[in-house]
């Protein structure tokens, strides 16, 4: 299936992001596991036209040349969805966007580079209201794009908490998340208009 | 007629030896006060496996404590049912254990060891082993299936201090001991610190006892006395459920992380052994090495806890009695020392119980409780091990719940297994009182409030300790705000709320922080977004 962005994972800032995507004219594609939450942008998405891919969830993708090139899900298998941009939006550690280990965090999906402190004890502060390190890390990114292996992917946008500096646990990040997500949608028009 | 100030005996130390000698002493007729700076059960009392030891651990080196263990399993059994679940345990003979030189050889003088100490242990064949046990290593080549159990120190000491008090015994907690007062060569009481109210106060008894665990070192000092404790820090993983339903063990020379114990809804492994500094008895952390053992250690018992989520951490302090010739006070026996300063030291009216273990804690009580009535002239036999404690007179859950009018519900099944026969005490007057507050561990407004009234509870820990409201797997994340309005309010001052689950919430996240990673961390990631502490969407604004 061939799409013009796809929008991985269904939070606020990936159903926001696929909505503003897809009434721009763009064929979006959101694949939201877990929950089913955040019902009413989604519908507002499908009302533009957009297609919800539901409680299904990506495991892998194909890099070429500094590109991603498709994403396969758990549920499509051999199916993948292939789209000229990507949005990745899978959250923090409780939505499994990133992963913890006893020493090190890590983006689970495309082993994108993530910023975070190896000496784990540093992660917390013995305080529970206090600022949590480990809320702080994320992906990181050149611009709006997402790095692995410290060069960027030119079409994989992060947005909304899986980014380093972005969570809501401990308090309202909700402009915060709608700006990473604006700030995707700005780049992937760009890019696109730029194209046609 | 005596001050309200006066008593025969004073004991130091709200631990399980502290109440045992507490009981013991108010059983025979003493008066007693028992003193704790912080609440029941804090120190090592509620920081161990909760193992019913059957001896086995110690059989092959130390038939001495072998033999208590047995002895003092089999009482417990008898006088604190209500505290105890008879798992049954195995010590298992692994394929590495061999090539270490414990293997079936070992195993044989392990049971030899075990039935010259009056332990039953019979070796099964490894696949029986894992039909006992399913989660067991499956390759394990040998099997000895002993009388190993499991134990809940908290209700064990909740019901010790429970007794005394039945039994006429002041019991202050949150007053930590100051000084001793002092006339010549001989002690004459205490001076102590309300820590709540900062208010001191001095008490007077003919006898004063040391029962305060590795703090105990501190409190001989005041005196001038020296004991030479040597503080062993223990660590422990507590995992997310149930893993295993029968106590698993290596059959080998005593090590790290070689126990695992299951307890009412989960797994705990242990324990290291490292000695510490005495300044550090009182914060201790687990370290990342601690539990990359722990860790390494349990999955050889069973493979599956390597996929199993880690609720927390914990580390406790054994008060063991120093030998400077051994580094790792793994060879120290665990035996009983039970010191009077009077011939040792030449100070009067000073008894120091210590050593031992939970298991034993009831013998040493009696050992204490023998030296202070010599002291004082009192002749009187100890019934501590015929007496049932409060709780298990007939702790059966069927005929408790008899008690309670219609059909019993969960939370009032809940109550009746912590608190036994004691939970017709219980007020269930309204439907309020029957909603379930805790619902990992099904605990009743009804019962927080009976807590409040009976046991002594002024912070959600000492309601933990009492009720395990907090202690299942979402470690208070879903019930700690309602616990601690409903505690605020049994306390008769609502503005503690916020104060009381900021106290817990530290408390837990201490136990987290050192397993921080995996499921932990995706769990603590739950919490903050649960609480979020004067931040724009607080609890009472949702």
């Amino acid at each position: 299936m061939k799409f013009d962005v796809v929008i991985i994972g269904g939070g606020l800032a990936g159903t926001s992001a696929a909505t503003e995507l897809q009434k721009s004219g763009l064929k979006c594609i959101l694949v939201a596991d877990g929950l089913s939450l955040y019902n009413c942008p989604k519908n507002e998405f499908k009302a533009a036209g957009g297609t919800v891919l539901q409680g299904d969830r990506v495991v892998s993708g194909d890099f070429e040349d500094g590109r991603l090139l498709r994403v396969y899900t758990a549920k499509l298998g051999n199916e993948p969805l292939e789209a000229g941009q990507f949005v990745l939006a899978t959250g923090k550690y409780f939505s499994r966007g990133l992963v913890a280990d006893m020493d090190k965090v890590y983006e689970p999906l495309f082993n994108l580079d993530v910023e975070y402190d190896a000496d784990r004890p540093s992660w917390f502060d013995p305080s529970f209201a206090a600022p949590q390190r480990f809320l702080e890390f994320g992906v990181k990114t050149s611009g709006a794009l997402a790095l692995k292996g410290g060069v960027p992917i030119e079409n994989l946008y992060p947005a909304g908490e899986v980014l380093a500096g972005v969570s809501s646990a401990q308090g309202d990040a909700t402009e915060q998340i709608l700006n990473s997500a604006r700030q995707a949608v700005r780049a992937i028009r760009k890019t696109d208009y730029a194209g046609e | 007629m005596p001050s309200k100030n006066e008593f025969d005996v004073i004991i130091i130390g709200g631990g399980i030896t502290g109440a045992g000698t507490a009981r013991d002493c108010a059983m025979r007729g003493l008066r007693v006060l028992l003193i704790e700076r912080h609440d029941i059960a804090t120190g090592a009392t509620g920081r161990n496996h909760g193992l019913l030891h059957s001896g086995a651990r110690y059989a092959v080196k130390d038939s001495e404590s072998a033999e208590e263990c047995i002895r003092e399993n089999k009482i417990l059994r008898s006088i604190a049912s209500n505290c105890i679940e008879d798992t049954g345990g195995l010590f298992i003979t692994l394929p590495e254990d061999e090539e270490a030189g414990f293997g079936l050889d070992y195993q044989q003088k392990f049971i030899d060891a075990c039935q010259r100490a009056g332990i039953e242990a019979r070796a099964i064949s490894p696949s029986d082993a894992r039909e006992m046990e399913p989660s067991v290593n499956p390759s394990l080549i040998g099997a000895v299936v002993v009388p190993d159990g499991s134990v809940d120190p908290f209700r064990l000491c909740a019901a010790n201090v429970t007794d005394a008090a039945m039994h006429g015994a002041k019991v202050l907690v949150y007053t930590e001991f100051i000084d001793f007062i002092r006339e010549g060569d001989t002690i004459q009481g205490v001076q102590v610190l309300d820590t709540r109210t900062g208010v001191k106060a001095e008490y007077r008894a003919p006898v004063t006892v040391n029962a305060a665990g590795i703090w105990g070192h501190g409190v001989a000092e005041k005196a001038g006395v020296h004991i030479g404790m040597y503080p062993a820090k223990g660590a422990l993983l507590v995992f997310g459920h149930r893993v295993n339903n029968v106590v698993i063990n290596r059959c080998r020379k005593s090590a790290d992380g070689d126990i695992l114990v299951p307890g009412d809804s989960v797994t705990v492994i242990g324990t290291t052994s490292t000695k510490v500094p005495f300044e550090e008895c009182d914060h201790m952390e687990v370290t990342p090495d601690e539990v990359r053992l722990l860790l390494r250690e349990g999955c050889a018992l069973c493979p599956s806890l390597a996929s199993t989520r880690i609720l927390r951490a914990y580390a406790g302090v054994r008060p063991l009695v120093a030998d400077d010739s051994d580094p790792t006070g793994r060879s120290i026996s665990r035996g009983i020392v039970c010191l009077d300063h009077e011939t040792r030291d030449g100070v009067k009216g000073f008894i120091s119980i210590t050593g031992g273990k939970l298991m034993t804690y009831r013998l040493m009580a009696e050992l204490a409780t023998d030296a202070v009535c010599r002291k004082l002239g009192v002749n009187q036999a100890c019934s501590t091990a015929e007496t049932p404690l409060p709780g298990s007179v007939d702790g059966r859950i069927e005929t408790v719940s008899k008690r309670f009018e219609g059909k019993v519900t969960l939370g009032q099944k809940g109550a009746a297994g912590r608190q036994g026969d004691l939970v017709g005490k219980l007020r269930f007057d309204s439907d309020a009182d029957k909603q379930l507050v805790c619902e990992c561990e099904n605990v009743t407004l009804a019962e927080i409030k009976y807590a409040v009234a009976e046991l002594g509870v002024r912070s959600l820990g000492d309601l933990r300790r009492r009720t395990r409201v907090g202690m299942g797997t979402c470690q208070g994340t879903l019930c700690i705000r309602k616990a601690a309005k409903a505690l605020a309010q049994a306390l008769g001052d609502p503005s503690l709320e916020a104060k009381l689950a900021a106290d817990y919430l530290d408390e837990r996240w201490k136990g987290m922080r050192a397993v921080g990673w995996g499921d932990t961390l995706r769990e603590m990631e739950f919490m903050q977004r649960v609480y979020k502490f004067e931040k724009p969407y607080s609890y009472d604004e949702i």
